[in-house]
């Protein structure tokens, strides 16, 4: 790829890590933050980030270009899937939308610079990331939000999932050398004592994303005096009510719900495991999910799914022969499925308990009475839902999302939006910048 | 009961008795199809849907497959209601719907014909193990308690075919109870005695062990916390089967065979795997065999169970080496369905495979669930 040696990630792999180079990186990190970022305004630092995504937006772009050659391979994304995902990510980096950020998680945009009505926020002095998952939009705002903080960062991917995150701080780096300078990357396999030892010997806070057992384990390994942020494994799902399932609104409905499963492959804790379709709609909940069916192969066509594992395929592969096999049996039941491929399937049944979905383009229909029916079918879960993505009238959508809210999800959003955050989406319900910082009150 | 599927089980165990002949495989998979798919109305139902009937199927790897996993929604049976003597289930202790696999008085004689031969030939005719009227140490519980269990079933058969003898000071073969949650345990001062039973004396019997790998994991566990290691006569074999089914910690069968060896004195040569379900009536054992020049070590069904390693992403059988989903065509199933496909993953090795395991549950490549 030959991009030049800034980062540890970028050495050859077989060029092991040590702790003391970890140990190194960080005190180098640390110096370069005081001398580099420490002094920068906020502004300055919106700048340099709306640039560089600006640039990421443009065809031409060498890191684009590099993410959308290597990055099939190496994420198990397609080109399309990739270019849309990152698009959609990249433009919301504008100046609005930061000064926006700033305002609801700090009440004032300049904070991080000053006193204002006497507080100030500071950010950690290293600030260390445990990456998880191929998915490159929460790195990435992960590096972002911690450069506004004028934190030094030390972002740990899991083995074999840098590339974007590691394209990302180049980019940094290319626009902005000091910038870049206050940035790390490396690469390797979650769990390793020493390396993470050294690590954590280093920092300031802590977040990581991950299953609850790899983020207790990484809790109980790091000293006490410092700050951890867990994101732990969450769940989403939609809700379709009765009165826009229309002959004049369903495509509209179909292609949101699809753009919803085939945005990264459905593999983000935002992408929904199962539709919650409420019957007696004029058309019915069946119909719908014989057109999303026809979309996802549609879609296929244009956005195809990356390439998965064997096993990936293999769990696909027989929960679809399990629901063929009812299929056949009860005529409630129903299942869609592309030929020759695992590339999407649709399953319809009536059970409304939540049913976690292989992923990768498999998802469950479940016809519901009524919204009732879906808090039921949800409430082993609760706690645990990131999204609920919704498709109702204005009326009916303000009504649904108090009850969800107050139920517990965490974000609520229009179908076709659920795997598109805005740049102030609270992180599993925590202000992501807010929870960085620590503050200073200044009572004189 | 259906004379003519009852008259091929006869057939087929008269077959299998006197030696089966690899030949004969396709034309008696084709006929069991069809009386399958009259006798049988869920698999029929399938085959149906499928377009796949007896009229265009004209050949054994046409013909069409159940997941495992149907065998927990539907009754896969050719056997009328009262003629349902005994039913297996899948195991696992938290499955909350398990698989039914029913059987009749003619259809266990099946199975018990399959299971015997095959064990038979890998164990008792295996010249590498030289076993010789072993003492036998099962490490389930017996039939009597768990009377759904498929394998401790044909740990029973086998016991009783070969006139299973028990160490002197044990009451019983079967060293293994089931717990107040359900769950296997072992009996460990018991099975401690009957290893070391003997020990004073100058000529020691062999003995044969049997159960599933986690009882191994439980039994391994308490012989290093009691520091305890025994040297099992020569002639002495383990047979360790299944998965750990989250029952016990999960070890790479390397290292599993390794403990064995280290705390009973078995060597690696006598410890055989075997794969098996409730779903099916034959089982495998692991056994080194000549590939593309070289000896490697494959699971190998019995001459009436034929096996296929299936893309899972194509449906189409894999090339040697190449990774899928196991698929058993096994005629010992002949009241239920013979065509099966586990959720199990292999590698195409010879006509046999090595076993990869369960596909997992796959974890999302995305942001949450995956820190390794």
């Amino acid at each position: 790829m030959n991009l030049p040696n800034y980062f540890l990630a970028d050495l050859p792999p077989e060029a092991p890590l040590s702790p003391e180079m970890i140990a190194a990186a960080c005190h180098t990190l640390k110096r370069n933050r005081e001398k580099f970022l420490r002094p920068r305004p906020t502004e300055e630092i919106i700048k340099i980030l709306c640039e560089v995504a600006a640039e990421w937006l443009s065809p031409e772009n060498k890191f684009r270009k590099l993410a959308l050659k290597y990055g099939p391979a190496e994420t198990g994304f397609s080109k399309p899937v990739l270019e849309k995902g990152l698009d959609g990510f990249f433009r919301r980096f504008t100046p609005e939308n930061f000064r926006t950020l700033l305002e609801q998680e700090l009440g004032h945009a300049a904070r991080l610079d000053g006193f204002v009505g006497g507080a100030m926020a500071r950010g950690p002095q290293l600030l260390v990331h445990i990456a998880a998952g191929n998915l490159p939009n929460p790195a990435i705002i992960s590096l972002a939000l911690g450069l506004i903080t004028r934190s030094a960062q030390f972002m740990k991917c899991a083995s074999g999932t840098s590339l974007l995150p590691r394209l990302f701080a180049h980019s940094i780096y290319e626009l902005d050398r000091k910038l870049g300078a206050c940035l790390e990357i490396a690469e390797w396999r979650g769990g390793d004592a020493e390396l993470e030892g050294a690590l954590f010997a280093e920092t300031d806070c802590v977040t990581a994303t991950g299953g609850d057992e790899a983020l207790t384990a990484i809790r109980s390994r790091l000293p006490s005096q410092v700050r951890f942020l867990g994101y732990g494994h969450r769940v989403s799902f939609g809700f379709i009510a009765r009165e826009v399932l229309r002959d004049d609104t369903i495509a509209e409905i179909v292609a949101g719900a699809v753009d919803d499963v085939v945005a990264w492959d459905q593999n983000g804790c935002l992408s929904p495991h199962v539709f919650y379709v409420e019957e007696r709609g004029a058309v019915e909940s069946d119909k719908f999910a014989a057109l999303l069916a026809a979309e996802l192969a549609k879609r296929e066509t244009v956005e195809p799914r990356g390439k998965i594992s064997v096993a990936a395929a293999a769990s696909i592969a027989s929960k679809r022969a399990i629901y063929e096999a009812i299929a056949v049996h009860r005529a409630d039941a129903k299942i869609w499925a592309s030929q020759n491929s695992t590339a999407w399937t649709v399953v319809f049944e009536h059970d409304v308990r939540f049913q976690f979905s292989c992923l990768n383009r498999f998802v469950f229909i479940k016809p519901v009475p009524d919204m009732a029916a879906v808090l039921r079918g949800v409430d082993e879960f609760q706690g645990k839902v990131s999204t609920v993505g919704i498709a109702a009238s204005p009326e009916a959508t303000a009504s649904l999302a108090l009850i969800f809210s107050r139920w517990g999800a965490t974000r609520i959003c229009s179908l076709g939006q659920m795997q598109n955050p805005p740049l102030t989406w609270r992180h599993d319900g925590r202000p992501a910048l807010g929870d960085l910082i620590e503050w200073t009150d200044f009572e004189l | 009961m259906n004379k003519e599927l009852s008259s091929f089980a006869v057939r087929l165990s008269e077959l299998i008795a006197v030696g089966f002949q690899n030949e004969s495989f396709g034309s008696l998979a084709l006929e069991l199809f069809t009386l399958q798919f009259q006798n049988n109305s869920a698999y029929r139902k399938i085959c149906e849907a499928r377009g796949l009937t007896p009229q265009v199927v004209e050949h054994w790897t046409q013909i069409p497959v159940v997941p495992t996993g149907a065998f927990k929604e539907l009754e896969l049976t050719s056997l009328a209601l009262d003629g349902r003597t005994t039913v297996f289930h899948s195991s696992g202790t938290t499955e909350q719907k398990p698989s039914r696999h029913f059987h009749s008085a003619e259809s266990m004689a099946v199975y018990e014909v399959s299971l015997w031969n095959w064990f038979k030939q890998n164990i008792f005719e295996n010249s590498e193990i030289g076993i010789q009227n072993p003492e036998w140490l099962v490490l389930t519980p017996s039939a009597e308690q768990v009377p759904h269990s498929s394998l401790v079933h044909m740990f029973e058969t086998i016991c009783k075919k070969s006139g299973g003898v028990r160490a002197p000071a044990s009451r019983s073969t079967f060293f293994g109870k089931v717990g107040v949650d359900g769950a296997w345990i072992l009996d460990f001062e018991a099975v401690l005695t009957a290893l070391s039973d003997n020990s004073k004396l100058k000529t020691q019997n062999s003995k044969l062990i049997l159960g599933t790998a986690f009882s191994f994991v439980h039994l391994l566990d308490y012989l290093a916390e009691k520091n305890c290691s025994f040297q099992l006569p020569l002639g002495s074999c383990v047979m360790e089967t299944g998965g750990y089914k989250n029952r016990s910690r999960s070890l790479p069968k390397t290292e599993l065979h390794a403990l064995i060896t280290k705390h009973l004195g078995v060597p690696l040569e006598s410890i055989i795997c075997e794969y098996g379900m409730s779903e099916l009536s034959s089982q495998a054992y692991e056994r080194e065999v000549r590939s593309q020049n070289s000896e490697i070590r494959s699971f190998q069904f019995p001459p009436w169970a034929k096996v296929q390693i299936i893309s899972p992403e194509t449906g189409r059988e894999v090339t040697e080496g190449e990774t899928g989903l196991i698929r058993v065509f096994d005629l010992a199933n002949t009241f239920s369905v013979a065509a099966v496909q586990t959720e199990d993953l292999g590698i195409r090795r010879g006509d046999g495979f090595e076993l990869i395991g369960r596909a997992q549950l796959a974890e999302p490549r995305g942001c949450s669930l995956m820190t390794a």
